[in-house]
């Protein structure tokens, strides 16, 4: 349909989306190139919008002044971990209630969304207590078992069960007449065909964790076990102001898997839209 | 092979009585059709034999074995879905080769029954293709193989052909009938189209209300049907019906009009329908038939079709000859007397021999 447009339309067309492109590439662009800009430069009248010398050891800095290496991974496995065990318990959950006939299913299902409702800071205080009842205060699991089995959880428990809700029911009776039980037709038939919903429910998780901020600045006060949105935070001098070349080139380093996870689970979204073999 | 019996089959769905007390016997390597308007519970019948569906009352056995209670996979039966249900994940030859791997066979009797398959359906090059990348035929060849690698006592059909075009329905249909002729294993196919179960059944039920109205061969059906829903469920055109009274003269539709009788030994009471198919009309001279005027005119090629309106009821003559007739003129008809059937108005049973 685009090629049918005039090439001055065009033209205007995607001058206009360039613009509209400013305000989200402005930020990171900025982010990227004042990372390797001396302080002077930042603050530079007129905006510099190119370092003059590319001065990279503010990255060195990140790696010196912080644990940083062990913050992100601190920061990797836990949203490795908790990606996976949202995969596995909204799949299942999703499962289940779009699937299994029980009675008050739907009511069950009602009461669970509710969770969405309440906001993590009304929960945050009462979590701490029972967490710090456990001996996990200080330690990763809290920032795991939250969003596994909380209302990030929920969400993707809802995303899943609506993707299943759409799977033809005769995929499942014609794998039921091959012999399977409930449990193989959810992995060998329901889950491959779920790879849409599972990679936009792998992207917001993934996401979710790597950013969260309120969790850990409540459960961590050891430097060694921050994770990066923590640790991005400590990049101050000795009264406290920020450290602006050096917090960029970790907000930089911090930014970076999340664009990866964004283009490699972006393909997969496609892939799986893809896979609809039914009439 | 097996025979399958349905022993007063009950089935309700809430308040719902989808099936009421369908006693059933099915013989041993026969192509068995469930037809019926929507509705009618030929699908829920399917599904209860399959075991997709438990049965509220009742029975089944299969090969004289009773599995009410077991689950599909233990029936021993093979099913084709009207939407193919092929796994879209999947290639056409792990598609087919699915069960058997579930089940555990070994990885050369797995290859040589899916070749085997692939061999009768005419799938041999389409093995390593995804289900998207075939047509509806094709498709409806998969599901068919899936099927038959498995070698079941039953076959079921679940209105396999409703999603593909006029012409490859045709195909198939005889496709499906000759893999029944070179397998030889039961096959139990549910359609709602009434030329599919005349041209493939062996013997066809026919539902209406979640009750068997009548149980019979083709011709059977088409010739002795049971009753008046019978009589207009099956043949293409439907039979047309009059209503009226038997008197002395003959037939006294409700416009006064008289249509000949066949002979009864005694002459019904109280309202009577007169029951004569579209190809049943002959073209008379004035004084030996009805008046009947022509509503519209369908010329199909080498038949006519015609929509008259004959005793004050409209109806539909097929003629096997070019017609050269116009809306608004009148024709004399008269039915041939072998081929008219007498309903009780009110029961809707076929009457005498009729």
């Amino acid at each position: 349909m685009h090629g049918r447009l005039p090439p001055r339309t065009q033209a205007a067309l995607y001058g206009l989306m360039c613009l509209l492109l400013v305000p989200f590439v402005f930020p990171t662009w900025w982010m990227v190139t004042s990372s390797v800009k001396p302080i002077s430069e930042i603050f530079a009248f007129p905006p510099q919008l190119w370092p003059t010398h590319a001065d990279w050891s503010s990255y060195q800095q990140v790696f010196t002044l912080q644990p940083f290496a062990r913050q992100y991974w601190n920061s990797a496995w836990i949203a490795a971990v908790v990606t996976l065990g949202t995969l596995g318990v909204a799949s299942m959950a999703g499962y289940a209630f779009a699937r299994i006939r029980f009675p008050g299913a739907n009511a069950l299902f009602v009461v669970v969304l509710t969770g969405l409702l309440i906001p993590s800071e009304v929960t945050i205080v009462p979590l701490f207590q029972m967490f710090r009842a456990m001996g996990l205060v200080n330690t990763h699991w809290p920032l795991v078992l939250i969003p596994i089995f909380g209302a990030p959880c929920v969400f993707a428990t809802f995303i899943m069960r609506q993707f299943f809700i759409t799977l033809p029911a005769e995929l499942e009776e014609a794998a039921r007449v091959d012999g399977l039980g409930r449990f193989k037709i959810f992995r060998t038939i329901a889950l491959p065909l779920a790879r849409p919903a599972l990679a936009s429910v792998a992207i917001f998780t993934f996401l979710h964790s790597w950013n969260l901020y309120l969790e850990p600045i409540v459960f961590l006060s050891t430097p060694s076990l921050f994770t990066l949105p923590q640790a991005l935070t400590q990049f101050t001098d000795a009264y406290g102001g920020p450290m602006w070349n050096i917090q960029l080139a970790a907000a930089t380093l911090t930014a970076l898997p999340v664009l990866l996870v964004f283009v490699v689970a972006q393909k997969q979204f496609i892939e799986g839209l893809a896979h609809t073999g039914l009439k | 092979m097996a025979a399958v019996e349905f022993t007063r089959i009950q089935k309700r769905f809430g308040n719902t009585h989808v099936l009421q007390g369908i006693d059933l016997a099915i013989r041993d390597g026969e192509f068995l059709v469930l037809v019926g308007p929507s509705g009618c519970g030929k699908s829920t019948l399917l599904r209860l034999l399959a075991g997709l569906e438990a049965v509220s009352g009742g029975q089944i056995a299969i090969g004289g074995r009773e599995v009410t209670e077991l689950d599909p996979k233990d029936r021993d039966i093979a099913m084709v879905f009207q939407n193919y249900a092929l796994y879209p994940h999947m290639t056409v030859a792990d598609n087919m080769a699915f069960s058997l791997e579930h089940r555990g066979r070994p990885r050369a009797e797995i290859k040589e029954r899916v070749d085997w398959a692939a061999q009768i359906l005419g799938l041999s090059a389409l093995l390593e293709r995804y289900p998207r990348q075939l047509s509806g035929g094709q498709r409806q060849r998969v599901a068919m193989g899936r099927a038959i690698v498995r070698n079941p006592q039953v076959f079921l059909f679940d209105e396999p052909l409703s999603n593909l075009d006029a012409k490859l329905r045709i195909v198939m249909r005889s496709e499906i009938k000759a893999l029944h002729r070179k397998l030889g294993t039961t096959m139990v196919y549910v359609t709602h189209d009434q030329v599919e179960a005349m041209t493939m059944a062996d013997r066809i039920v026919v539902l209406n209300g979640g009750r068997i109205e009548q149980v019979g061969t083709p011709l059977e059906l088409f010739d002795r049907p049971a009753n008046r829903f019978v009589a207009g469920f099956i043949g293409s055109p439907a039979m047309n019906f009059i209503e009226g009274r038997c008197t002395s003269m003959g037939f006294e539709a409700g416009d006064g009009a008289v249509l000949p009788l066949p002979c009864m030994a005694t002459r019904p009471e109280g309202t009577v329908v007169y029951g004569i198919r579209p190809e049943h009309f002959e073209r008379c001279a004035p004084d030996d038939g009805v008046a009947a005027q022509v509503l519209g005119v369908e010329p199909l090629g080498s038949d006519t079709q015609l929509n008259l309106r004959l005793a004050d009821t409209e109806v539909v003559a097929l003629f096997h000859e070019r017609l050269v007739v116009q809306p608004g003129d009148t024709l004399h008809l008269r039915p041939r007397l072998a081929a008219v059937h007498l309903f009780d108005g009110a029961s809707g049973r076929r009457l005498g021999a009729g």
